[in-house]
């Protein structure tokens, strides 16, 4: 993929003269949603957004991903079209004389590396068509499904395959 | 014009206000907790559309810091309350 | 300005019966997993609604940021604890329900 795609790129050593400039950056621009255009808010808001940043490099000093624009553009649709599926799906079901449910356990092995890629998969899952994310060990994901009779795995492998793309994992090194 | 918007909110308050009846009910503790997370979307729901209807843009803040407060009491209960022992048996269901 | 506000209108109402079937599911659903799936889903869309439908109608961009950065939030918040109770839920062996 060209370099040109890239946004954020966390990917590097750990330099953090590079990295904490781009935090600032990004807090900052938290808080400037947050209160506007005011000017004397910034008494407050510049040692918060510093402490901000700071608290972040110590809690994750390096996420180890890097977002791509290219991923981004087709994540994005991808989620909110599935996220609004899945709250109509719900409301079929519930809103149904009888419940229309058929629920149980399927458990899914990804290969999204440990870390940040892993925990986005796990979070997102959950806001997808018919499925839950209950459990993880280490790269065992158990789903919680609504239905059984659903694709759920085909729903599983194409959210990966997006999520990867999204963080540019290299599927094909990762998998066994 | 502006009355709609408090009428939405109402129905979201009745949203809640019947989400409570699983709290009555239970059984599991969680069951319970799980009113205060359709507190949280809901109530940020609710705050939204007032701060429109009043045009009081100070709710939005408020929406914001309720938002995360759900999401910090439900983590907190799933690790200080739930995981504990509580009066709970080992199947969650109160022995 | 009027055609966005009746957009913004629609999508506000669009939004209600999202919240309301994710209290029904609350209620009616067997088990904690399938009131979380009710819970967790259904809230979020109503949410992103009520969002995209008052950002229709704000006057300006920062308002728009500032109630995007509030769904974001919300998602996150949702999602994670969504997660974390189902998984307490697992530990704890509770059998989720199945159809006889």
């Amino acid at each position: 993929m060209p370099e040109d795609t890239r946004i954020f790129n966390f990917c590097s050593f750990a330099d953090l003269g590079r990295r904490m400039p781009l935090r600032f950056f990004l807090f900052s621009l938290v808080w400037f949603v947050l209160t506007g255009y005011d000017g004397a808010g910034w008494i407050i808001g510049f040692p918060a957004v510093l402490l901000a940043a700071c608290l972040s490099l110590l809690l994750s000093p390096s996420p180890g991903i890097s977002i791509s624009l290219v991923g981004a553009c087709r994540f994005i649709p991808f989620f909110l079209r599935q996220s609004t599926l899945s709250g109509i799906d719900v409301m079929r079901r519930a809103l149904s004389p009888r419940p229309v449910i058929n629920p149980g356990l399927v458990s899914y092995s990804t290969f999204l590396p440990e870390g940040a890629a892993r925990v986005f998969f796990v979070n997102t899952i959950s806001l997808l068509p018919g499925t839950l994310s209950a459990d993880l060990h280490d790269n065992r994901v158990t789903v919680h499904t609504i239905d059984r009779d659903q694709p759920i795995w085909a729903n599983m492998q194409n959210l990966e395959l997006h999520i990867a793309v999204l963080l540019r994992v290299s599927s094909v090194k990762e998998k066994k | 014009m502006s009355r709609i918007y408090i009428f939405f909110a109402l129905i979201l308050l009745a949203a809640i206000a019947a989400g409570m009846v699983r709290i009555l009910r239970g059984p599991t503790a969680a069951d319970r907790m799980m009113v205060a997370q359709l507190f949280g979307t809901c109530g940020v729901a609710i705050l939204l559309l007032l701060a429109k209807g009043l045009d009081n843009m100070v709710l939005l803040d408020i929406a914001l810091v309720f938002s995360l407060l759900a999401a910090l009491a439900t983590m907190t209960f799933v690790r200080r309350t739930w995981q504990g022992n509580d009066g709970e048996g080992a199947d969650g269901y109160p022995s | 300005m009027d055609i966005l506000h009746n957009a913004g209108m629609f999508f506000i109402i669009l939004g209600l019966p999202f919240f309301l079937s994710g209290t029904v599911g609350l209620l009616r659903f067997p088990d904690i997993f399938t009131r979380l799936h009710a819970l967790t889903k259904a809230d979020n869309v109503g949410l992103g609604l009520i969002i995209f439908g008052l950002a229709l109608q704000s006057d300006s961009w920062l308002m728009v940021a500032r109630l995007f950065l509030i769904w974001l939030l919300v998602l996150i918040a949702s999602s994670a604890s969504c997660h974390l109770v189902a998984r307490c839920a697992m530990q704890k062996k509770i059998q989720p329900w199945s159809r006889p």
